[in-house]
């Protein structure tokens, strides 16, 4: 190969992948209306990607796996938590993680109640994106798949539980949601060692992602056999009379008795069976 | 020195010292923080110090990049500078722009836009410097008519960068497409016109230093340039995994990232090869470390590294992790740092006292650099490949997996500090001698020339 031809190999060689490069863009640009739902992208949506922006959000997190490394991946997070927790949530992150605990913690933004609502919208936008099936398997904040490893309550040298690893001590004063969190990862058995969070992720008990979606489904259904009337009523009959209205499938009842400790409505104070169900009927 | 203006180029060196110092205070300051608790948590939080950190080092290699050139097109073209005053004023605006927006990261006054935080002010003033600065150095090229193959590979790469620039001044509707073009900036710089740049100057050094034949080197630059781009302009196809566009471009990026690392080895080979080759030695032994240096650290963080994590069925799981921190440490490092100290390096001795084969405390700089850059990867690796295991794979929550990987950070933190001391001894060892712009009728007279050939 002498000179001449090296050129022309470094000339043809960019022409053309500049050239099937150039075509496919194209043609993504024909399928992006599609593949993210353009058309849903409103006033709201594109005012919360300006606070997204504002805010230098993508710094410490990631969105499609983009972003900094130091804060939990966003994508798909309002299929993980609903509005009125994100809501509870961005007022301010301190009453729901204890920087001791995670040795780090999103500092309070002080965005408006607009800029809160807005930047949901556009989350949950980015949520519903075709992104090729992007995480394989959901990606948590906290909390875990596999019972033992999350953060279940442990037993100080007292005899006293103690507050679980990766709870935040919480008290009266904050938000129901919150509280009913803690009850969630603290009442004895711990509703999280068998039931995740996670869409999909069936551990011993059905996951509870999107129980108030299908609560609502269920009560509308000629199936259904139990009292409630409302998504609150059924999520609270659950806890309280887990056979009261049985999930199909062989691994969560045998009998028409449900395979779920059925002490909760004695064992919880009905204090705590509120903040427990208000916790629950965030996950839509 | 053989023309009284190449001395601008110290000038650029010396800013892009000292904003290189600044870089490594943020990234100390950023690491730390993955230690926590933060007691500066409402005072710089991580997302203000991590953005001055990439946004230093964006801002650092650009003004050594535009100092080497302008060192080095005198010397190719065998000309003065078209204009040293406007070399100047091109100095003084770009630093001002660089300084001003740090200073604005520190309240939040930036777009948001991962890596290309700039506001639009000083978006605007950067085209103006990259137009000055083009304009400059395209000037001094036309009145000399001499344009040898490595100012054309230089030239052409320096030109793309400012038109691949344009996209990053848009604003766009829909998240997935401004991402879509986010890359045409990033991506078709690093992985593309600013390798091209790396390529031009690997030669030039190449050629100076081993006194290897002009005819031969160009044409492998060639080579590597045409590698580069079959490469990476469709590569920019690993960057549009799970983002919201056809799935297409899962397979393609899959196969032309794996090629990237030809373009690396290619240059690893070639410097290599050149100085095997060569039988001569030049005296300024340190320039020689930090040429192979780069080209060999290229290879291992850009090209090993990339593709340890660029397949999409290995990608789906490591994407967003500690695991392109990885990458991204080395391959920018060596890449990009690496080259711009060796063209400093070669050049000081010219611009001051400092005799041609380098200190003590060069060395020192160089071999801290090296095994303290070395460390941090290993350590952002061992933390990605526990948060891809815990987090990704057995489902652990994100705040739990990374209380697991603590002690991986306490070692980058350690390793890091190994980086900053070999970074202060350069710097140090840039400063403690005072520039000294006396001409010489050749200095290539201290090392034989094979052959000069132009385009």
């Amino acid at each position: 190969m002498n000179n001449r031809q090296a050129r022309l190999f470094a000339i043809w060689g960019t022409g053309l992948s500049t050239l099937l490069f150039l075509g496919m863009t194209l043609d993504t640009h024909r399928q992006i209306p599609e593949l993210t739902n353009s058309e849903n992208i409103t006033p709201q949506v594109t005012h919360g990607m300006d606070v997204w922006h504002k805010y230098n959000c993508i710094n410490c997190h990631t969105l499609f796996g983009e972003g900094a490394y130091y804060a939990p991946d966003l994508t798909k997070i309002t299929q993980h938590r609903g509005e009125p927790y994100l809501q509870a949530y961005m007022r301010d992150p301190s009453k729901f993680y204890d920087e001791q605990t995670h040795r780090r913690l999103m500092p309070k933004q002080d965005l408006s109640e607009e800029e809160i609502t807005d930047l949901i919208a556009f989350l949950d936008w980015v949520s519903k994106v075709d992104n090729q099936g992007w995480p394989p398997r959901p990606i948590l904040v906290t909390g875990s798949f596999i019972p033992g490893t999350a953060a279940v309550a442990g037993v100080d040298a007292t005899g006293t539980p103690a507050a679980p690893e990766g709870t935040t001590p919480v008290d009266p004063g904050d938000d129901i949601r919150a509280l009913g969190e803690h009850v969630f990862r603290t009442a004895s058995p711990a509703c999280i060692a068998c039931h995740s969070t996670a869409p999909g992720a069936n551990m011993a008990g059905p996951t509870l992602a999107g129980i108030a979606t299908r609560a609502a489904e269920t009560i509308a259904s000629p199936d259904y056999k139990g009292q409630a009337t409302d998504v609150e009523g059924y999520i609270r009959e659950s806890i309280t009379q887990p056979s009261a209205h049985l999930v199909p499938g062989d691994m969560y009842s045998a009998g028409g008795v449900s395979f779920m400790p059925p002490g909760y409505g004695d064992g919880l104070s009905a204090e705590q069976i509120d903040q427990l169900t208000a916790f629950l009927a965030t996950l839509k | 020195m053989r023309y009284q203006s190449q001395s601008v180029a110290y000038w650029y060196f010396a800013v892009a010292m000292v904003l290189f110092g600044l870089q490594l205070v943020f990234g100390l300051l950023s690491a730390t923080k993955y230690l926590g608790p933060d007691p500066l948590l409402y005072i710089l939080p991580f997302d203000v110090t991590k953005v001055i950190h990439t946004n230093l080092l964006i801002v650092w290699v650009l003004t050594g990049f535009m100092g080497a050139t302008y060192w080095m097109i005198p010397e190719e073209s065998r000309t003065e500078l078209h204009s040293v005053k406007l070399a100047y004023i091109q100095l003084g605006l770009w630093t001002l722009m660089g300084v001003t927006a740090i200073i604005g990261y520190l309240f939040r006054y930036g777009t948001g836009n991962k890596l290309l935080e700039q506001p639009l002010p000083h978006k605007i003033v950067i085209v103006i410097c990259m137009l000055i600065f083009l304009y400059n150095i395209g000037m001094t090229i036309r009145k000399s008519g001499r344009f040898t193959a490595t100012e054309s590979v230089l030239m052409i790469g320096l030109v793309s960068s400012a038109i691949l620039f344009f996209p990053a001044l848009l604003h766009y509707e829909n998240y997935t497409v401004s991402i879509f073009y986010r890359w045409w900036t990033i991506h078709l710089w690093v992985e593309g016109v600013w390798m091209m740049i790396m390529g031009a100057f690997l030669a030039y050094l190449l050629i100076r230093l081993s006194g290897a034949d002009r005819e031969v080197m160009e044409k492998w630059l060639y080579v590597i340039v045409g590698l580069v781009f079959i490469a990476g302009i469709i590569g920019t196809a690993h960057h549009y995994y799970w983002v919201g566009v056809p799935t297409y471009w899962l397979p393609i990026g899959g196969f032309f990232s794996a090629l990237e690392p030809l373009a690396l080895v290619g240059m690893a080979a070639y410097a290599y090869g050149a100085m095997r080759r060569s039988g001569l030695a030049h005296p300024n032994t340190l320039a020689l470390h930090w040429t192979i240096g780069s080209a060999v650290f290229a290879l291992f963080g850009a090209g090993l590294l990339g593709l340890a994590h660029t397949w999409p069925s290995v990608n789906k799981w490591t994407h967003g992790t500690l695991i392109t921190a990885m990458h991204g440490h080395a391959a920018f490092y060596g890449a990009y740092a690496m080259i711009v100290l060796a063209m400093i390096t070669y050049a000081l001795p010219s611009m001051t006292n400092r005799r041609e084969p380098g200190s003590a405390i060069g060395y020192w700089a160089f071999w801290l650099q090296i095994s303290g850059m070395f460390g941090m990867t290993l350590s952002f690796a061992t933390a990605g490949i526990g948060q891809v295991y815990l987090e990704r794979i057995m489902g652990m929550g994100y705040l739990d997996a990374q209380l697991k990987i603590q002690i991986h950070f306490v070692m980058l933190i350690c390793t890091a500090s190994v980086f900053t001391v070999g970074v202060a001894l350069f710097i140090y060892d840039f400063f403690r001698h005072a520039p000294r712009f006396a001409t010489t009728p050749d200095p290539d007279a201290r090392m034989p020339h094979a052959s000069s050939g132009t385009l």
